[in-house]
């Protein structure tokens, strides 16, 4: 039995992927963790490693091709040599032959494959391209960006130093292409190639919409795909999970004092920033530990997963557009540590370089508008989560305090909203208790390590 | 609060580790009475006497090999070259007993050894050093270079702290250096041992240096940014061993291109190291060849317009950054 590849779920909003370009042909070998293709979707473009070692069976979609996550891309086989020569028997076509040896198969099928392919695509190109690659300069990056994604390096011409092609090059014309065919090309291939599954239609009835039409005052925008993938998500995060919304008021004025103090200290000797994020982390963490059900989801057939693990989304703004990447095992970190994880991830989220395990497997979002200046919002939960937390800005306001004095003291709201299916307010609310507890224990020293 | 430069960083670390913790003494030529050839040890041996601060004779291998035996007796001795240069006299010592000592019989050796390196004084082929490369290769010693007046503090009180023989690189030039004045923080404080630190982020080129050679670096990609619109970023690397690999391999992974820059000769250096560990793990992500500027392959000069032309400074890093970038 062959090892079906399924289209993975690049981020829990997205619900499919298109298939950038195969890295490996059918018949090749390939590791465990080996890169098999190029995955483009709303959100992030990231290499899909290989779940098996095995022989690439079978290419069950093309390059361009848009499918629902889990939907089978590809078949490995696991069985190396035996499989070999199965798959070639098992095709249909030319070569269907028997062959006499598993080396003699290889070969069948790569001819089968360069046949087939007719309409000049990567694999006819690829061995004849290595020696113009040889005459060609061609930086070792731009190489393998080149060979990532499939691309002819006679196209393009190098601006480096004699010609060379480099990392710009390269960036410049994957650009290039993906400028021109985007948002159309999208909609109208989508049902053509993949007659089981139907794009998602925001929140809207079946029937196809009437063509907006605008008045002279108005101008029509059509969304980027990131926009459409946000829409989506929040329609039908709203439809399925009755949102509750809870909020408590921190007193946090011991971590600030502390982070006046210390921030820049520890910015140059650690070289990564700190701020009230990972505390508020840390306290997430404990409030988990204290009521689980925050850390778990519903699901289709009424029942409740917990989650064990605690990997928090946190939610990055960046170029273009929102993106919520996790933070594994938040609650293994100290909060320097934690710190240390917010800095990396973010970069890496800035710098577009996002892999496939970054976009998955978060189990609770602490977002923070608070950087805006919010003082209080009310976030909708990132789907399938239980809940979401929203710190929001930490400000000096005059509280009274013991003995009912008046004190000027730095506050923060934290908002949590929460499925009322899985929780109710006494569970939400101890969680909230919990984590106020946790971030106002802290005394003047604070030991971040 | 004043503002103390990089030498006064270095003697506050000493005053206060020996404060702290009884097993610290320093040892040394000169380093008693006199305060030191520097006055790194100004006012230490009033404070501590002469049991503590220790005249030697001008003889390295007994200086050293004195600080391995109280070491490996639970002292923290700081054996002090007056100049790194004729820390040669004691190399059997530290790459045959200090480094080896924990390995063969389970009992530590924490000490460090000090003293000023590098060129841009006019100090000639004697007093002109950097010797870092030949104990980078020798397993069993740590190796760093500060280049900050911060970092001067928070390095020595690490290495002294640490169970391992650490040599400590002190650059001259950087001594008095009014530019590198700054106010220390009043609490205790370390810089730890293996981790580099940046000191310019940018995208398009990283250059790995560390010591004097940071701020020539900093110089250099401050025109690239202006004159060449390039943003480039500067890792001092402050711990030579251990060596922060992590920061090293996070920083050219993304910026694709790495200029390599140090003091010491270009031969078996630093860089030849780095480079390797690049060309190693991170082939497919060079968008350009690892490049590296350092001192030419010859003694240390003393005639001055020799020795201007001899050290790596801010035009040679400009000109082979430019060449990088256009590669």
């Amino acid at each position: 039995m062959p090892t079906p590849v399924k289209m993975p779920r690049l981020g829990e909003s997205v619900a499919e992927g298109t298939v950038g370009s195969w890295l490996k042909q059918e018949g090749d070998w390939i590791e465990k963790d080996e890169s098999l293709a190029e995955i483009i979707t709303d959100k992030i473009n990231a290499e899909l490693p290989s779940p098996v070692a095995g022989r690439l069976a079978k290419i069950l979609v093309q390059p361009d091709q848009t499918v629902a996550v889990g939907v089978d891309i590809a078949l490995i086989e696991e069985n190396a040599d035996a499989a070999a020569s199965q798959s070639v028997e098992a095709a249909p076509g030319p070569d269907a032959a028997p062959v006499e040896s598993p080396a003699r198969a290889n070969v069948a099928v790569m001819d089968k494959q360069s046949a087939s392919d007719g309409n000049g695509s990567k694999a006819a190109v690829q061995p004849s391209r290595v020696g113009e690659e040889e005459r060609q300069r061609i930086s070792p990056l731009a190489r393998r960006l080149a060979r990532e994604h499939g691309i002819d390096l006679n196209d393009i011409a190098g601006t480096g130093t004699g010609g060379r092609v480099r990392k710009e090059d390269i960036l410049a014309y994957i650009e290039q292409q993906q400028a021109a065919p985007a948002v159309p090309s999208y909609a109208a291939q989508a049902p053509a190639t993949q007659p089981a599954y139907t794009p998602p239609a925001p929140a809207a009835p079946k029937a196809e919409p009437a063509p907006t039409v605008i008045g002279p005052d108005e101008e029509l925008v059509t969304p980027s795909r990131m926009r459409l993938a946000i829409a989506e998500h929040m329609v039908r995060s709203k439809r399925t999970s009755p949102h509750a919304t809870t909020v408590v008021e921190v007193d946090m004025t011991n971590i600030a004092k502390w982070l006046e103090k210390n921030k820049e200290d520890f910015k140059r000797r650690e070289g990564y920033s700190i701020s009230y994020v990972p505390f508020v982390m840390k306290a997430v963490c404990e409030g988990i530990r204290k009521v689980p059900t925050i850390n778990s989801s519903w699901t289709e057939d009424n029942k409740i997963i917990i989650k064990k693990r605690i990997n928090l989304g946190m939610a990055v703004a960046t170029d273009a557009g929102l993106v919520v990447p996790t933070l594994y095992d938040a609650d293994q970190y100290t909060i320097a540590g934690l710190a240390k994880q917010i800095a990396a991830i973010a970069q890496r989220a800035r710098s577009n370089k996002l892999t496939v395990q970054d976009m998955q497997n978060s189990t609770f979002v602490v977002n923070n508008p608070g950087t805006f200046g919010t003082i209080i919002s009310v976030p909708i939960i990132n789907q399938p989560h239980a809940g979401i937390l929203s710190m929001d800005a930490v400000v000096k306001r005059p509280v009274v305090i013991e003995d009912d004095a008046i004190a000027v003291r730095y506050m923060m709201y934290l908002s949590l909203s929460f499925d009322h299916r899985i929780l109710d307010g006494a569970g939400a609310g101890g969680f909230l208790q919990a984590v106020r507890t946790k971030l106002q224990s802290y005394g003047r020293e604070i030991d971040v390590y | 609060m004043t503002a103390v430069t990089y030498l006064e960083a270095i003697g506050q670390a000493i005053r206060e580790e020996m404060r702290r913790d009884e097993a610290v003494f320093l040892l040394g030529e000169d380093v008693g009475t006199y305060g030191g050839a520097f006055k790194v040890s100004a006012g230490l041996m009033e404070e501590f006497g002469s049991e503590r601060i220790i005249d030697t004779p001008m003889a390295e291998a007994a200086i050293i090999g004195s600080a391995v035996g109280a070491a490996t007796m639970g002292m923290r001795p700081i054996a002090e070259m007056q100049f790194i240069d004729f820390i040669t006299c004691g190399f059997d010592q530290i790459v045959n007993m200090a480094s080896k000592f924990y390995w063969r019989s389970g009992i530590p050796a924490p000490m460090v050894i000090r003293g000023p390196s590098g060129g841009g004084v006019k100090g000639g082929p004697f007093h002109s050093a950097s010797p870092e490369a030949w104990f980078f290769h020798v397993p069993g010693i740590k190796v760093v270079v500060p280049s900050t007046t911060y970092d001067a503090k928070g390095l020595l009180k690490a290495a002294i702290r640490d169970n391992n023989p650490v040599l400590y690189l002190e650059h001259k030039l950087l001594y008095r250096m009014p530019e590198l004045r700054e106010e220390l923080p009043e609490e205790d404080y370390i810089v730890p041992l293996g981790k580099a630190i940046t000191r310019r982020a940018g995208e398009n080129m990283t250059i790995l240096t560390y010591g004097a050679m940071v701020h020539q670096c900093l110089k250099a990609a401050q025109t690239l940014e202006q004159e060449d619109d390039l943003d480039v970023e500067v890792v001092d690397l402050r711990s030579l061993v251990p060596l922060d690999r992590e920061a090293i391999l996070e920083s050219v992974k993304r910026t694709n291109k790495v200029l390599i820059v140090h003091e010491d000769t270009l031969t078996g250096g630093i860089g030849a190291e780095l480079a390797a560990i690049l060309a190693e793990d991170l082939f497919e992500y060079l968008d350009g060849p690892i490049t590296r500027v350092a001192a030419p392959d010859a003694p240390f000069p003393y005639a001055p317009p020799l020795e201007d032309a001899y050290l790596p400074d801010a035009e040679k890093i400009l000109a082979a950054a430019r060449k990088l970038a256009a590669y």
